[in-house]
């Protein structure tokens, strides 16, 4: 299992807001909504698009390229195009650090 | 145990996020533990460039030229998420300041394995390693006919005068893209086979070009048959490690002048960690013929533009491709057929095998001028998926102007039959040998059209290899 790797200060992501981070070889989105810090590919599922730079509307995020909605907690597509769930990561924070760990699949 | 550690991470991107009331952008501090910059490498930046430059020996004409590109590079930006060609291949992980051009002279010898090479007699074979020379030889037997081959740097050289009208003059375009243009900047290594008019090589010639761990390859290979010559070129790519760094940003001229007749063929096999991108362009005269095979198998991400030209009445092409990934590989090829000239037949096929989460993506394009009557353009995409997670993207498109013409296009994409694996499981085969038979049954048909016999094998051999069981 890889190991938890700081990415980011809570301090650096607006609460709420996003940011897209590279992390060990892969791009994901770290977002913070609520006091709560998730992590998901920066990639929707249906053709590739940039999921990081849709909108995000609760723990909804949409793709820019032709609409399709995420849940940032677990990744599912909770609308089409998309139909498959987009990969999620593991996140912790220890004080003013977060942590992720990139998920194997 | 803590999960404190060292931040790995590279690179980052912040977004404003509409949802803020204000936007907000920051830059978080860059760590990046291979970036090993010395006094003496060359970079690919401003004074990269002179250093590089500066070190040329080569005639004033291709120096303007690589001037000229630089300033052409400079200008253009990288490519957009958005664009057409990069929208199904994400190269944000890309970073071009880990590479450089070595102004060492290179090891006497490359170990990387050439596939093509075996139990073949050559007329002439040239290496590279990391874009510089290692070894160019030429048989007597075609040098005395006036068959000129050699390594790009060499060539250019002796032969400047002969080659200045073909070097990124009418195939490939240097503004293309930002890669085309570093590229001609850059360009070193490669090779360059003339044939003149009418002779006819029946021993093929052959370039390897290869790659240290984290080293570059800028060769440019360009051939040039004149009138009714004929000739058969392999080419192929290898790294020294298999899981191996490094940057391809290369160029492939073909110039196939009336009733002239080109076998070419070029196995991209890298490191499974090397960056690919390329422009690669055939012109096909009247009444002339080429044969052009593809094979990647390497690479971490490909980014191959092939176009060819049938700029001649009566001219013929046929291309086959060959492709066969795993792991998490990305090759990207956008095809053209661009038919400028009357009666010409083109006929593409390209088939591809996935593995693991590897992706491919096949963007063609059958384009029809309006002179162009009586074209027959055919194109097939065929894909293979061996796992649930691989993907193929196969778009074909056609763009026609003329009224009198036969253009077909295809593509087929599926999984392997699991009927016909329990087939062969019954005869007593086992579940590998049952998927690399489809595998190789699956090929068959591209490897038919593929003419020298010595390439089919090593093909087959090559891909029949990496084939692994799934459930």
């Amino acid at each position: 299992m890889s190991e938890f790797i700081r990415v980011a200060k809570v301090s650096d992501v607006a609460n709420t807001g996003k940011i897209i981070l590279e992390v060990e070889d892969r791009m994901v989105v770290l977002l913070h909504i609520n006091d709560q810090f998730f992590c998901i590919d920066d990639i929707c599922t249906h053709d590739g698009g940039p999921l990081g730079e849709g909108e995000l509307c609760g723990f909804e995020l949409a793709c820019p390229r032709h609409g399709a909605k995420f849940d940032v907690r677990n990744g599912a597509a909770l609308t089409m195009p998309a139909t498959e769930a987009t990969v999620v990561h593991e996140v912790k924070i220890e004080g003013d650090n977060v942590f992720v760990r990139i998920s194997e699949d | 145990m803590s999960g404190e550690s060292e931040t790995r991470f590279s690179h980052q991107w912040l977004i404003p996020t509409p949802a803020l009331d204000h936007a907000h952008y920051f830059l978080l501090p860059r760590f990046n533990c291979s970036m090993m910059e010395t006094t003496t490498s060359l970079s690919f930046t401003e004074d990269g460039f002179e250093a590089f430059a500066s070190v040329r020996d080569e005639p004033r004409w291709l120096s303007d030229l690589r001037v000229s590109a630089w300033k052409k590079y400079t200008e253009l930006s990288w490519p957009a998420r958005t664009d057409e060609e990069w929208i199904r291949t994400d190269i944000r992980q890309f970073k071009l300041d880990r590479y450089s051009l070595s102004p060492e002279p290179p090891k006497p010898e490359t170990n990387a394995t050439a596939l093509l090479r075996e139990g073949v007699e050559l007329g002439g074979d040239c290496t590279s390693l990391d874009s510089q020379k290692t070894h160019s030889f030429i048989s007597d037997k075609w040098a005395d006919k006036g068959v000129v081959f050699g390594s790009f740097d060499e060539i250019v050289r002796s032969h400047g005068d002969l080659i200045r009208p073909y070097l990124l003059r009418r195939a490939v375009n240097p503004s293309y893209d930002k890669f085309a243009a570093l590229h001609a900047t850059f360009m070193t290594g490669g090779a360059i086979l003339y044939v003149p008019r009418g002779v006819v090589v029946d021993e093929p010639f052959y370039a390897l070009s290869a790659l240290t761990d984290g080293g570059a390859d800028f060769g440019h290979t360009l051939v040039i048959l004149e009138d009714g010559a004929e000739a058969t070129m392999l080419s192929e790519t290898a790294s020294e490690d298999a899981a191996g760094g490094g940057l391809h940003c290369g160029a492939i001229e073909l110039i196939v002048n009336p009733r002239a007749h080109l076998r070419y063929v070029n196995l991209q096999n890298w490191g499974n960690n090397v960056w690919h991108f390329a422009h690669q362009k055939a012109l096909v005269d009247r009444d002339a013929s080429l044969q052009w095979t593809i094979a990647a198998m390497g690479a971490k991400l490909a980014k191959v533009n092939q176009h060819v030209g049938l700029i001649g009445e009566g001219a013929n092409c046929q291309v086959n491709g060959v492709m066969f990934t795993e792991d998490k590989q990305h090759l990207s090829y956008h095809t053209l057929q661009h038919h400028e000239a009357p009666s010409c037949r083109s006929d593409f096929l390209y088939k591809a095998g996935l593995q693991d989460k590897s992706r491919t993506v096949w963007r063609g394009m059958i384009k029809v001028d309006r002179v162009a009557q009586r074209t027959d353009g055919y194109q097939r995409n065929d894909n293979l998926l061996l796992s649930t997670n691989a993907r193929a993207d196969s778009i074909p498109g056609l763009e026609i102007e003329a009224d009198d013409v036969r253009c077909t296009h295809g593509s087929t994409s599926g999984r392997v039959d699991d009927e016909l694996i329990f087939y062969a499981r019954c005869r007593g085969y086992t579940r590998k040998e049952a998927i690399q038979m489809i595998v190789t049954g699956f090929f068959q048909k591209v490897f038919d059209r593929i003419t020298i016999e010595s390439v089919r094998d090593a093909l087959g051999l090559a891909i029949a290899r990496r084939v692994r069981e799934y459930e």
